[in-house]
């Protein structure tokens, strides 16, 4: 038997070569489509490429003579240490509500384990790429035409803004679960909710707890922002100073927005190297 | 409209299991077909055949011939095209969302690659196999009655992993998961058991020491098992009963004992390296 299924195995084609005819034929037109879009981009906006180079000392110039010394008496101020405490408690609820909104819609939208393909799955999809495909400070501009400026504007953009960013990495995290043990629940007779609880959860548990804080830094750096277009927060100095050419005011709060943004990176990075540890 | 029809007719015959039970075999599948996609190629291609009381039947056949989807689609977790699936009385077919789930409970599966949760205590994963049982508010909590722990003890205790009960499940060795796989299904009270290769991860001393405790559990608890399989002479060893599948087909039927060389020529003629 093993004899004859080896005598079938047809004989080696003579001739081979790593390029072949339709395949990478299509591949490098498409290479080189692509390169003459980018060359022809440059040539059509007109783009000179020493001004770009002329642009860093003028920059430094710049930086040197209007933006310096930074003002940081106004930056100790208590209005605006409290405008940043507003900024991080805005962060919080939005991640927080961002998150746990975003934990239902992810297992809907991920495609192995949702309840079913043709409804839940599309519109779980369509939640989270919704909320995605608008940037968070078009959100804010929104919420603030609803709801009138303020934190609770914020708050709302800082929400939908993480519904999309953790919605995204939960279902990529729950599509790659393994299976077996979804099987197995399901097997016993356990209902969906015992499954996701039993099954699913176990195996993501540390992957979501990294995503949630990823997401709640992320958040905190959108959370400057949605200040500038009234949703409440430090952004809002960030505005009225820029209007009011007050640069050295300008570079007080750049200081600031920098050194916060770095602390809750640091925070973060370390937190989650801590728990992916837990695995 | 033609699944309420048929729902109506499985009520029907439930409400009459009681008295036909006894007379008749406790799976019986007719004409099963099945094909993963509507246009794709057709896996099982017709199967007939009838499980009793008290049989200890294995499937065997070369590797593609259509065991597992066989053996999943008794609980269906592969849905069937075409044919029927009794069990216990009870078309298994039309089965929906609530009424699928009672089904399932009543069937212990144990699984070729053991699909315990890693990240779970061995406790809880042969706890986890009660969940059918337990309402949404004490499986949240993960508060399983007291006879639940009890009898999770002491089959852990059977299976001889009482020293493991709160090792999570990823510290122990493949057999060792496997007695906890066992454990799980055996929480159910099934009453029948289907097998899905349960030694292929396994090495071929710790494969006999397994078929051997599934062996002596099934005749202690009174189940059925169905019981899918690689290794042919351990089929032989451990069965009563062989079913022999190619390529979608049932080849052989009857009990091990009166199985011949020729035969196992026959079911494994196909194979292919």
């Amino acid at each position: 038997m093993a004899l004859a299924s080896l005598q079938s195995i047809p004989a080696a084609p003579r001739r081979w070569s790593r390029y072949r005819h339709p395949q990478s034929t299509i591949r490098f037109a498409v290479l080189l489509a692509v390169l003459t879009f980018l060359a022809w981009s440059v040539a059509f906006l007109n783009v000179d490429l020493l001004r770009i180079l002329g642009a860093f000392p003028r920059l430094a110039e710049i930086l040197a003579t209007r933006y310096f010394p930074p003002d940081l008496n106004y930056v100790s101020d208590a209005d605006f240490i409290r405008s940043v405490i507003r900024t991080l408690e805005m962060s919080l609820l939005g991640g927080f509500f961002g998150v746990v909104f975003s934990i239902p819609l992810a297992w809907l939208a991920a495609r192995n384990i949702t309840f079913s393909r043709r409804i839940a799955y599309p519109l779980g999809r369509f939640a989270i790429m919704g909320s995605r495909s608008i940037h968070e400070t078009i959100w804010t501009i929104l919420f603030v035409t609803v709801l009138g400026f303020g934190m609770l504007a914020g708050t709302l953009a800082l929400t939908v803004f993480c519904i999309g960013f953790a919605g995204k990495l939960f279902s990529d995290e729950l599509e790659a679960i393994d299976m077996g043990p979804v099987d197995a629940m399901r097997s016993v007779g356990a209902s969906p909710l015992q499954v996701f609880q039993y099954a699913v959860l176990p195996q993501v548990r540390v992957a979501f707890t990294g995503i949630a804080i990823y997401t709640w830094d992320v958040a905190f750096r959108a959370a400057t922002v949605v200040g500038f277009f009234g949703g409440g927060g430090m952004g809002w100095y960030l505005k009225r100073t820029t209007q009011q050419l007050e640069s050295t005011r300008v570079a007080a709060i750049l200081l600031v927005i920098i050194a916060l943004v770095l602390i809750a990176e640091i925070g973060s990075g370390w937190l989650r190297r801590r728990i992916s540890r837990m695995r | 409209m033609r699944h309420e029809k048929n729902i109506a007719e499985s009520r029907a015959t439930r409400g009459s299991t009681a008295d036909t039970v006894a007379s008749m075999s406790i799976l019986q599948v007719r004409n099963l077909k099945v094909s993963y996609a509507a246009s794709g190629p057709q896996i099982l291609k017709g199967i007939d055949f009838a499980v009793d009381g008290e049989d200890f039947c294995a499937v065997i056949g070369p590797s593609g011939a259509g065991k597992s989807t066989l053996i999943r689609c008794i609980n269906r977790l592969v849905e069937p095209t075409e044919g029927d699936i009794v069990l216990f009385g009870q078309s298994v077919r039309p089965l929906r969302g609530s009424e699928l789930r009672h089904l399932r409970r009543r069937i212990g599966m144990i699984f070729q690659e053991f699909n315990l949760v890693n990240r779970m205590s061995v406790m809880d994963n042969v706890l986890s196999g009660r969940l059918g049982y337990t309402g949404a508010f004490r499986s949240f909590f993960k508060a399983f009655p007291r006879e639940d722990i009890d009898r999770a003890l002491h089959l852990l205790e059977r299976v001889g992993l009482q020293d493991h009960v709160d090792k999570r499940a990823d510290a122990l060795s493949g057999g060792q998961r496997q007695r906890v796989g066992i454990a799980r299904a055996l929480m159910q009270k099934p009453e029948i058991l289907l097998l899905d290769e349960p030694t292929s991860a396994l090495d071929p001393k710790i494969s006999r020491d397994v078929m051997r405790l599934i062996r002596e559990l099934a005749t202690e608890f009174k189940v059925p098992v169905l019981c899918n399989i690689h290794d042919v002479q351990l089929a032989l060893e451990s069965c009563n009963r062989i079913i022999g599948m190619q390529d979608g087909y049932k080849k052989f039927d009857g009990p091990s004992k009166g199985m011949r060389k020729q035969d196992l020529d026959e079911i494994y003629a196909m194979e292919v390296l």
